[in-house]
């Protein structure tokens, strides 16, 4: 077994939710979220439908930060903007699998992407929510991660709801004109599953070494905790080989794991890698 | 005879003169993908001030405006700095309760864009249910329901701008305006607005629109104004011809939120935009236009 990074293992566990059924947009260049989808690309799910900025029925693409937009136009079949993808997937119930991230989440499955502290006044105001707070509603299936599981972001109520998953059972999502499907929140430390209105989140698995108490102690809403807990799955070589190798070679997945002071270094090598080879191509 | 075509081509410079302060400006682009950044340059040289700004997911430009005093409100769905941060400026204007806000759900926005565009006073969906933001906007959101089923549903106001800018790869002279990479917002907010201003990479003689006419996302009857500027996105992208200037993003995040950072506008005030390309984009252009290049797709692993 190759040694892994917890990061890899949350990208293969979101990767396992991504199917072929539906079409999902993804906006900005969010790296765990494009490395789960290209991974599901490269293996399982082939035929899975994405649309990168405005291309549409992308091909899998290499990430960078500076690449990735780039390189989404240069396999897509199709270049649609923002409000032809709105109307022509997120409201017309085409979308599949939508993973988010955001400041708060809680056991209702909504976002704060909005702010900390009073609306009108923040201590500190958040980016805002862009689309989510209609789209983790209409997809089939939402996926929230959390690179740091603790109870300062799954939290009991978010202190703002910029979004929601609004009806969670399958016959109430039905009722209300949504795909059924569930809610899934893949963490650091765990897998999370809510698929019933009025049932807390069971842990669905703990990944290798977690215990079980340590994901309640650290999750901030009521918890159904099966006598038995499986174990998280762990990234197979293959799946290992295709990340850091093509998919993700740069490592920009690893950004959103690193704390403060390691960010911008961090940050700054890749970005020195990047511009090294663009550079060769022109010196 | 045809008549000669509409020459709409106003320079850059000029371009300060066809806002007023206090309008409404909905600026294109989204992510750190192809906002206008050249003509938000140049509303911070012109002075404006008192500019409601429109964004759907703005970036540096939102936060450059708030940073040089030209925001007097700022109407959102998203703003970030993404890897570098969230927009320091941006925050502080709000943190401080010193710019006026209003913060949309992202479909909302562009469907308010969309009523306006094609003249409905709003638009139905089936809007952000359980979200907070609604209740916080009764003048742009209410619940309406299904003339025909009794379904209840979300209903957007009509949004109109006084101006929309958008920054397209080339257009001709009577603004018929072309993209091939990230168009984002930029149509929506163009049919919805009451004047239009296009910055371009490149203007270009009719015949060249013609060549390619699937291309012209925004036909000129909409457009009132037609600007060149060469790099008129950077420090965000315009695929295919540069990618996002990274290093001058993580250059700004980490001056934006300090004391210094009033020397920063400063230079963009002093300087012409030809001086801004001189000292920002000598050398490093061909490599902002080689990171397209360098861009990979994957071919099928599917072991």
């Amino acid at each position: 077994m190759t040694a892994y990074d917890v990061h890899e293992l949350m990208v293969t566990r979101v990767a396992a939710e991504v199917d072929e059924d539906g079409v999902t947009v993804m906006g900005s260049f969010t790296p765990l979220a494009y490395a789960s989808y290209m991974l599901a690309k490269l293996t399982h799910a082939p035929n899975a439908y994405l649309v990168g900025f405005d291309a549409v029925g992308m091909a899998p693409i290499q990430l960078s930060f500076t690449g990735a937009e780039a390189a989404a136009y240069k396999g897509a079949v199709c270049r649609w903007g923002m409000l032809t993808e709105i109307n022509s997937i997120h409201l017309s119930n085409h979308g599949g699998v939508e993973a988010v991230s955001s400041a708060q989440f809680d056991g209702d499955g909504a976002i704060n992407l909005s702010t900390i502290g009073p609306f009108d006044k923040p201590k500190v105001r958040l980016p805002g929510g862009a689309g989510a707070a209609e789209v983790i509603k209409m997809y089939r299936k939402m996926i929230a991660y959390f690179g740091n599981h603790n109870s300062r972001t799954l939290v009991d109520k978010v202190e703002f709801v910029t979004g929601t998953r609004w009806k969670v059972g399958a016959e109430a999502r039905r009722k209300a004109g949504l795909q059924p499907g569930p809610i899934i929140v893949v963490t650091n430390l765990a897998v999370l599953v809510k698929d019933e209105d009025g049932e807390p989140f069971r842990i669905e698995s703990v990944h290798p070494g977690v215990d079980p108490q340590m994901v309640v102690e650290n999750t901030g809403f009521a918890l159904d905790v099966p006598s038995e807990v499986p174990t998280t799955a762990e990234p197979t070589e293959q799946q290992l080989e295709l990340l850091r190798n093509r998919i993700d070679p740069f490592g920009t997945v690893k950004f959103d794991f690193l704390s403060g002071k390691e960010r911008l270094p961090y940050l700054k090598g890749i970005l020195d890698a990047e511009w090294k080879r663009a550079e060769a191509r022109v010196r | 005879m045809t008549p000669p075509p509409t020459d709409k081509v106003v320079p850059l410079d000029e371009l300060g003169d066809l806002v007023a302060d206090g309008e409404s400006v909905a600026f294109g682009g989204g992510w750190f993908a192809n906002h206008p950044m050249a003509a938000v340059r140049q509303l911070i040289r012109a002075g404006r001030k008192d500019i409601h700004a429109i964004t759907v997911v703005g970036s540096v430009d939102m936060d450059l405006l708030a940073a040089a005093g030209v925001l007097g409100h700022l109407s959102f769905s998203m703003v970030t700095l993404e890897a570098f941060g969230l927009a320091p400026n941006v925050r502080k204007a709000i943190e401080t309760a010193s710019v006026p806000f209003t913060e949309y759900t992202g479909l909302g926005l562009l469907i308010g864009l969309e009523a306006q565009g094609r003249g409905m006073p709003f638009l139905p969906y089936r809007g952000p249910f359980g979200s907070d933001l609604p209740a916080r906007y009764p003048e742009i959101y209410a619940t309406t329901t299904c003339p025909f089923t009794g379904e209840e549903l979300t209903a957007v106001r009509a949004l109109q701008p006084d101006v929309a800018i958008v920054h397209a790869l080339r257009c001709d002279a009577e603004g018929n305006a072309q993209w091939d990479g990230t168009s984002g917002p930029d149509v929506d907010m163009a049919k919805a607005a009451r004047r239009v201003i296009v910055t371009c990479e490149e203007i270009v003689d009719r015949s060249v629109i013609a060549q390619n006419p699937h291309m012209t996302k925004l036909p000129g009857y909409y457009v009132d104004a037609v600007v060149e500027a060469p790099f008129g996105a950077h420090p965000t992208s315009h695929i295919p011809r540069y990618s996002m200037d990274a290093w001058e993003l993580m250059d700004y995040a980490g001056q934006a939120g300090t004391d210094e950072f009033g020397g920063y506008v400063d230079r963009i005030r002093s300087e012409s935009e030809d001086d801004y390309r001189a000292r920002v984009l000598t050398g490093r252009d061909v490599v902002l236009a080689a990171l397209v290049d360098a861009a990979e797709t994957l071919e099928g692993a599917n072991l």
